[in-house]
């Protein structure tokens, strides 16, 4: 019973050393255009931890997170876009070249830059709040909870592509300059860039395997496992599923503002149904059950697309497809359960030479990495 | 004197079916009350309705003179009954440990669940519970993996772990051994001077080796109530239920 791969202490020092060996790329790389790309991964690990949190943990599948990842990403693109009008052209382009001489409503809260950036996060947040709220109360679960969240994602690519003089239409925003914060310019292909996002995938690791851990992530694996039961445990279920949801969704959002900080761009492809599906194959492939795992599927299969992805054209997807049914017959809990497959062999094995069977303290299977 | 449970006039039906049929029942706190009848007289029924888990179609429930009848199943648990099932239904896919620390709910705000690492009072009473469920040795283990016996163990465990003020338990014994049987009836015993019960059981022998009251329900309705002395005297009883036991 001694396996190292539930041991608490033990998975802390994992994600230290996983987070030691991020830190040390920015100095061992010289190139900024790969900065800027490894940068992006992290941005996509953040988006896979949201999955792992929401599917792994909570058991809500959820196959439109780029609703909150696209809304952060519009909500930055907007203040970004904002911050580069001055007083003698205050109007963005966009509306412009569509006819509208005004800066519309939805578009005021972006012109300063701290209420842009809250509103960017707020309004997905509050968001899955709401729709999570209402999804769940009324006991929508399972499949009929994704396609709901699917359906969610269409109508807000719809919109979004619909109303072009408010939001660029299928162009999208392009900010012309880098994001500026608090007088410090945040230049993409920078160093600087990827520490912010170095931090705030490191922070949202941390504070979700904190949620793991604590008395709220325990009733939240109930839930998962049999939401009916725990309702006759005293637990309002309907609470704890929309509180993981709008925590996912607020991770992803987050994501979203750092993606545009990032690429200087957005449009509605952020909130195409098969990008949505992608960060649900990374967490799958990664291991839903393991936020470090699920960050890993989201390098490992970004990484692999940009690279392999060139050499093999359209074919990639085949490959990727051919390689997400495999893991899906064959390791239904991604790749880290071959880690944990390993540790325990490794646990057993010690176990049998040392022939002292006895119980260890530090054993706590979570079923969770 | 007024019952901890009182049912009035209780009605269900589902479509034109009566399931329970003005079923009226007071359980006195500190007594333990056996549930029997034939299949499909309205016990799981009955145990669904008081629980929250089915809505009645009328009639009141009443825990603790406050009133409970339509309220959610939560509501109901944190009003202070617990519930084991007849299908014993534990968290499969998580530890024993797990199972029992989620029981353990004190506390129930996912507010101040998130801030909550250490729950207080939670490993001398895991431990308390753990040991009269005969499950030291199995903390570790997945529930999943458990053997019939033990997994209805788990969940009085659980229903345990939660502190009720009225515990339901749902067929207990069914796939016991005869040792199993006789450490549940004396557990039920030591129970009662702190709680209350009801308990649904076929096994007559155990019903008469427990139970304070019986209560026999056919066809939706109380058809009587009294000391199992009372109960097994009673040839309407005897011609629709012991009767067919006998026979069978």
């Amino acid at each position: 019973m001694g396996n190292l791969y539930y041991n608490k202490t033990a998975q802390w020092i994992a994600y230290a050393a996983f987070f030691a060996a991020l830190a040390i790329v920015p100095m061992a790389i010289d190139d900024d255009f790969l900065l800027n790309q490894l940068a992006t991964y992290g941005v996509y690990g953040m988006l896979a931890l949201s999955i792992s949190l929401c599917w792994g943990f909570g058991g809500i599948l959820n196959l439109g997170q780029g609703i909150a990842f696209g809304l952060g990403a519009y909500g930055m693109a907007m203040t970004m876009q904002m911050q580069t009008q001055t007083e003698s052209n205050p109007i963005p382009p966009i509306m412009l070249n569509n006819g509208l001489d005004y800066l519309p409503f939805l578009w005021w809260p972006f012109q300063n830059t701290a209420v842009g950036l809250i509103f960017a996060v707020a309004v997905p947040t509050l968001f899955c709040a709401v729709f999570g709220g209402i999804m769940f109360r009324a006991r929508v679960s399972g499949p009929f909870f994704a396609i709901m969240t699917l359906a969610m994602l269409s109508a807000f690519y719809t919109i979004i592509l619909d109303q072009q003089a408010y939001t660029g239409g299928v162009n999208g925003i392009t900010p012309p300059a880098p994001f500026q914060f608090a007088g410090i310019e945040i230049e993409p292909y920078s160093p600087l860039a990827y520490w912010t996002v170095f931090f705030a995938l490191l922070t949202a690791t941390v504070i979700a395997k904190l949620i793991t851990q604590s008395s709220f992530g325990l009733v939240t694996q109930a839930i998962r496992d049999d939401a009916e039961r725990v309702r006759f445990l005293g637990y309002g279920v309907a609470g704890y599923e929309t509180m993981i949801y709008t925590i996912s969704g607020l991770i992803a959002a987050v994501a979203g503002c750092l993606w545009v900080m990032l690429v200087q761009y957005v449009s509605p492809a952020q909130l195409d149904v098969g990008f949505s599906i992608s960060m649900v194959i990374w967490a799958a492939i990664g291991g839903r059950m393991s936020l470090i795992g699920s960050i890993i599927g989201a390098f490992v299969i970004q990484g692999a697309q940009s690279y392999l992805g060139d050499a093999f054209l359209s074919t990639w997807l085949l490959i990727l497809g051919g390689f997400f049914i495999i893991i899906v017959r064959f390791l239904p809990n991604g790749l880290a359960s071959l880690l944990e497959a390993a540790l325990g062999l490794l646990a057993t094995k010690k176990k049998t030479t040392t022939k002292t069977p006895r119980e260890s303290n530090c054993a706590e299977p979570v079923p969770a990495e | 004197m007024t019952g901890l449970l009182e049912i009035h006039h209780l009605c269900k039906s589902f479509d034109t079916v009566k399931v329970i049929d003005d079923f009226s029942l007071e359980v006195v706190e500190g007594t333990l009350c056996c549930l029997v009848g034939p299949n499909g007289a309205g016990k799981t029924t009955t145990m669904d309705l008081i629980t929250g888990r089915i809505k009645p179609t009328s009639g009141k429930i009443v825990f603790a003179s406050d009133d409970i009848t339509g309220q959610s199943e939560h509501e109901i648990a944190r009003a202070g009954i617990g519930r084991k099932f007849q299908v014993p239904a534990v968290l499969r896919d998580l530890t024993v440990r797990q199972n029992l620390a989620v029981a353990y709910s004190r506390q129930t705000n996912p507010f101040w669940n998130l801030l909550r690492f250490r729950v207080p009072g939670l490993a001398q009473k895991l431990d308390e519970i753990a040991t009269l469920a005969g499950l030291t040795h199995r903390l570790n283990e997945r529930a999943g993996i458990l053997s019939h016996g033990e997994t209805q163990w788990l969940e009085i465990g659980m229903v345990l772990m939660q502190e009720p003020r009225l515990m339901l338990m749902d067929e207990p014994i069914a796939g016991m051994t005869e040792s199993e049987i006789e450490k549940t009836a004396r557990i039920f015993k030591e129970l009662r001077k702190s709680t209350t019960l009801i308990v649904v059981e076929h096994d007559m022998g155990f019903v008469r080796e427990i139970a304070d009251v019986v209560t026999v329900m056919h066809m939706g309705s109380l058809l009587a109530q009294g000391t199992i002395r009372e109960i097994e005297a009673d040839p309407r009883v005897r011609a629709v239920y012991l009767g067919e036991q006998e026979a069978a």
